[in-house]
């Protein structure tokens, strides 16, 4: 049996490393029953469409990024929400567990004829600035940033002009001085070399947009004996250790490269943190809403969410990472 | 009546232009001289954007001005000249044939789902989709009229007209 | 349904309907969608049309509203306007008559000036086909309007369009920065000098062309004071303004390319109302030639995008660069078969398509051959760039046929695009024989 995958990224990089491993682990533990044809950069649909693509049946499986689908994937969005858990690990295993476990979130994929099968991360938030320094919350105000989601929200709200731009832009945008600050993942940071036009990098370890993953088309999965559903479950459900392991080595290693090009890195004081915690707690509201407006009952979710994340928490501190427990 | 149409369709896609010109004007402006901007602009850039490509589709195609390659045709005798833009227009309307069904399906879903962009504004998914079937709707119905056209001008051995709106225009 | 063949097919059938006269949005749409259905309705070994249905008028959808529906492409129409908003405010005959009566001595001299105007204008716009559509409404009238051969009048900009890629910004550069993982500033830099050759390349075409044909560009025989020189040069101010704003803004971090198109329409339309020579009615017939036109370019583009689609699902590029890892060349032939590839795939894609479809396995093979990867890029670039003009499906040449109307049949802009695609290879096999002519800028960064 051959499946189709949809990605809307590039081949390269610790999410594309992150969906290959998937692919080959589900081939292998189906026994050779499966076959995966991955169509990377978004040949057969762009990000913005890959949930009707998916669901219906353009490709089998594909990556979905919530944040374009506030609505229908308003559920999956709890993990883009600035809850304060900046370690990319814990984040994933977190809303996996969630996504997986969740009768409620699952009858509400089901409806859209969609299976979760596992999930990404982009990593913790941070914010790269160009003639700018941001070491408390005031210093935001009259910035121009470009940023996104309920962290975008909450810049506006302590006074920066938010300035729409893609990622990729941002480059040029911080060079010409269009914009002061971008914010972004380390590894993001430093793969588009945006070190060579910013001078300051604040680490927020506020929250990380979390809410991405590999979705399959129902039917395609109701139509695979039960074997092979179990492969594709079993491979996803590893993706998180797989990706954790990648993110946060390349997290680190463009920390450093930062570091050599001349960026100053800030750590932002705890006091500043939890300013913005309490100012990002508007969107947690406006987001538990949401979810009620689906049918879903957000606030115990979010505390569910909440523990899963403390309980993986826990694990790290007690056992470490499981790449490095040997 | 349907010229009219076609025709407000034009105007009101004339109107998206102007829109995308004030709207991004206003954009760079509110940020370089008040450090300010507009919410939501890049997605209502975007749905402005379905109206002014699609609604002129219909005058598009009234005008004859969809782009063929002609290097054969030429070729050819004046009644196979004209057989072979009457097969354009027929493979124009199995080809738009898919791309209506899917907008009408995409609109309907977009409607009842009550889809939305991730934004200050939350604004709806729906007036992007519902453009493009309107848009493509249109079209199809003017290619019908120019096939039906077109084919009685060659059984009565008469020129095609230049456009589906004579020689006024 | 053994995709390859499906996927052979497709190309065939888009020959025969477009030599048949097929409007190229309507052949593009129309057999990608029957072939989208084939594979779907294929999926499991027998044919079962009713599960086909669904994904077909899905990926047909997607992939042609996600194109209309871009904030990106919104230069477009808006650069377009600013095209026929110039020529009704008169910005365009007055550069054009400065450039004439400065240039009398060179042949051809107002074709060359377009195409140096394209190099500029794609070191601002970072798009081909933007650059295109700009540049063909601005350029090719006038030209036209000037008597000059209507070959040279819109391939000389057809292929000056193909500028924009190569010469930076570029969005071609920076996607194939992404699929490979270098350094996108490295690759503009190594746009730099292939893209200054091939715009020489291009001028010495004109000149030539004019050297033997005198008649394909009527000079200015009027006798003319340096004063009236002047007083000409003067006379251009407006499109003097429009260019000092769309580059000091760019570059002094005002506003980004896309924002460009939007500022300068209205700088235009701005300046036009002062001067007394645009009115609102002018105003209004202006965008509506917008309008139909930039609807029959999208269009094509959005065939171009299902059909890319469809051939993803084909899985039939992936299989031609597999034959050609399977067969071990020599790293001279390997070049020779890529190059191959990339015109052949070009005579169909476009340069994203091509590049999503192609570079996730050919990165790969021409790593394990030590190529580098930043010289690689210019080559792909430039190879993607030859097939926007190359027949039967050349983008710029169809955009350059729709800003101009029906005065030019595509068949003529073919005609003259020939001479200028002859230097192209030239300066192709220049950059793949000497990768120090893209290396030389980044290595001295
Ligand atoms: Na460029
Ligand atoms: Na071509």
């Amino acid at each position: 049996q051959s499946l189709f995958v949809g990605e809307a990224g590039p081949n390269r990089g610790a999410r594309a490393v992150a969906l290959q491993w998937f692919a080959d682990k589900a081939v292998e533990l189906s026994d050779g029953q499966l076959e995966m044809d991955i169509q990377w950069g978004g040949a057969l649909f762009k990000a913005g469409a890959a949930l009707n693509g998916i669901a219906d049946g353009v490709a089998d499986l594909g990556t979905v990024i919530s944040v374009y689908f506030p609505q229908e994937m308003v559920a999956y969005g709890i993990a883009d929400l600035p809850i304060q858990n900046p370690d990319a690990w814990v984040g994933m295993k977190a809303t996996d567990e969630l996504m997986r476990g969740s009768e409620s979130i699952k009858a509400n994929l089901a409806e859209m004829n969609l299976v979760y099968l596992g999930t990404f991360t982009t990593s913790a938030v941070h914010i790269g600035c160009k003639g700018a320094a941001i070491r408390t919350v005031e210093d935001i105000k009259g910035l121009k940033v470009r940023g996104v989601g309920a962290y975008g929200d909450t810049f506006r709200e302590f006074g920066a002009n938010m300035v729409p731009m893609s990622i990729y832009d941002a480059y040029q945008g911080l060079d010409t001085g269009l914009i002061d600050c971008s914010q972004g993942y380390s590894y993001a940071m430093a793969a588009l070399k945006q070190q060579e036009v910013i001078d300051s990098y604040t680490l927020l370890n506020w929250g990380q947009v979390g809410a991405l993953g590999v979705l399959m088309n129902k039917d395609s999965f109701d139509a695979l004996d039960a074997p092979v559903q179990e492969a594709l479950l079993t491979a996803g459900e590893g993706m998180a250790d797989k990706l954790g392991e990648l993110i946060t080595a390349d997290n680190d290693k463009a920390i450093e490269t930062m570091k050599a090009a001349g960026v100053e890195i800030i750590e932002l004081p705890e006091a500043e943190r939890a300013k913005l915690v309490e100012t990002s707690k508007q969107f947690l509201d406006q987001w538990v809403e949401r979810a009620g407006q689906a049918g879903l009952d957000g606030a115990a979710l979010l505390d569910e969410y909440r523990g899963l994340i403390e309980k993986y928490e826990g694990i790290r501190d007690e056992q470490g990472y499981p790449w490095a427990r040997g | 009546m349907l010229r009219r149409i076609e025709q407000l369709l034009l105007d009101l896609a004339v109107a998206a232009v102007i829109g995308l010109g004030v709207l991004i004007t206003a954009t760079v402006l509110l940020r370089v001289c008040f450090n300010s901007g507009v919410p939501d602009a890049i997605v209502m850039v975007r749905e402005l954007m379905v109206a002014a490509i699609v609604l002129p589709l219909a005058v598009t195609t009234a005008q004859r001005a969809h782009i063929a390659v002609e290097f054969v045709s030429n070729h050819l005798s004046e009644n196979g000249q004209k057989a072979l833009v009457v097969l354009g227009s027929v493979a124009g309307l199995f080809a738009l044939a898919p791309l209506i069904y899917a907008g009408w399906r995409e609109a309907a879903h977009a409607m009842t789902s009550g889809g939305f962009f991730f934004g200050e504004l939350m604004l709806p998914k729906w007036p992007g989709r519902v453009i493009f079937l309107i848009g493509m709707s249109f079209c199809w119905l003017r290619l019908l009229l120019m096939v039906v056209a077109d084919f009685k001008a060659m059984w009565h051995g008469e020129p095609l007209a230049e456009t589906a709106y004579g020689t006024e225009g | 349904m053994d995709g390859t063949l499906v996927g052979l097919c497709a190309f065939g059938a888009v020959i025969l309907l477009l030599g048949l006269r097929v409007p190229i949005a309507f052949a593009l749409a129309g057999v990608a969608t029957v072939g989208t259905f084939v594979m779907f309705a294929f999926r499991t070994g027998a044919f079962a049309p009713e599960r086909a249905v669904r994904p077909t008028t899905s990926l047909v959808f997607s992939n042609s509203f996600d194109l209309i529906h871009s904030y990106d492409l919104s230069m477009i129409p808006l650069f377009v306007a600013l095209g026929h908003i110039a020529y009704r405010a008169d910005i365009t005959t007055k550069i054009y008559h400065a450039a004439r009566v400065w240039l009398a001595r060179i042949p051809g001299g107002v074709a060359i000036a377009s195409v140096v105007g394209c190099g500029g204008f794609s070191a601002i716009t970072g798009s081909s086909i933007a650059c295109a559509s700009t540049m063909g409404r601005i350029c090719s009238p006038e030209m036209l309007r000037m008597g000059y051969d209507k070959r040279l009048a819109t391939a000389s900009v057809a292929a000056g369009g193909t500028l924009g890629s190569l010469i930076p910004p570029s969005v071609l550069f920076i996607i194939y920065g992404i699929f490979t993982e270098t350094s996108i500033s490295s690759l503009f830099l190594a746009g730099i000098l292939p893209g200054l050759l091939s715009l020489l390349g291009f001028i010495l075409v004109i000149y030539v062309w004019v050297l033997r044909d005198p008649s394909a560009a009527p000079r200015f025989t009027g006798i003319i004071t340096t004063r009236e020189k002047f007083a000409a040069a003067l006379d251009a101010w407006p499109a003097i303004a429009l260019f000092t704003i769309i580059v000091g803004g760019i570059y002094g971090g005002f506003f980004t390319a896309t924002e460009a198109a939007a500022v300068c329409v209205s700088a235009a339309v701005a300046i036009g109302f002062a001067q007394g020579k645009l009115t609102v009615k002018a105003l209004i017939e202006a965008l509506r030639e917008t309008c139909v036109q930039t609807t029959a370019i999208f269009l094509i583009a959005a065939g171009a995008k299902i059909f890319v689609a469809f051939i993803a699902l084909t899985g039939v590029a992936g299989e031609i660069v597999q034959v050609v890892t399977d067969a071990q060349l020599s790293p001279f032939m390997l070049l020779a078969a890529i190059a191959a590839i990339y015109l052949l795939l070009g005579m169909f894609l476009d340069p994203i398509g091509i590049m999503v479809l192609t570079l996730p396995l050919m990165v790969p093979l021409v790593e394990t051959y030590g190529f580098d990867l930043i010289w690689f890029g210019v080559v792909v670039i430039k190879l993607l760039e030859i097939g926007l003009i190359t027949p039967p499906v050349g983008l710029n040449v169809f955009v350059i046929a729709g800003v101009v109307g029906k005065e030019v049949p595509i068949d003529r802009i073919f005609a003259g695009i020939l001479r200028f695609l002859s230097v192209d290879v030239i300066v192709l096999i220049l950059i793949m024989a000497f990768p120090i002519i893209s290396l030389l800028i980044p290595g001295s960064m």
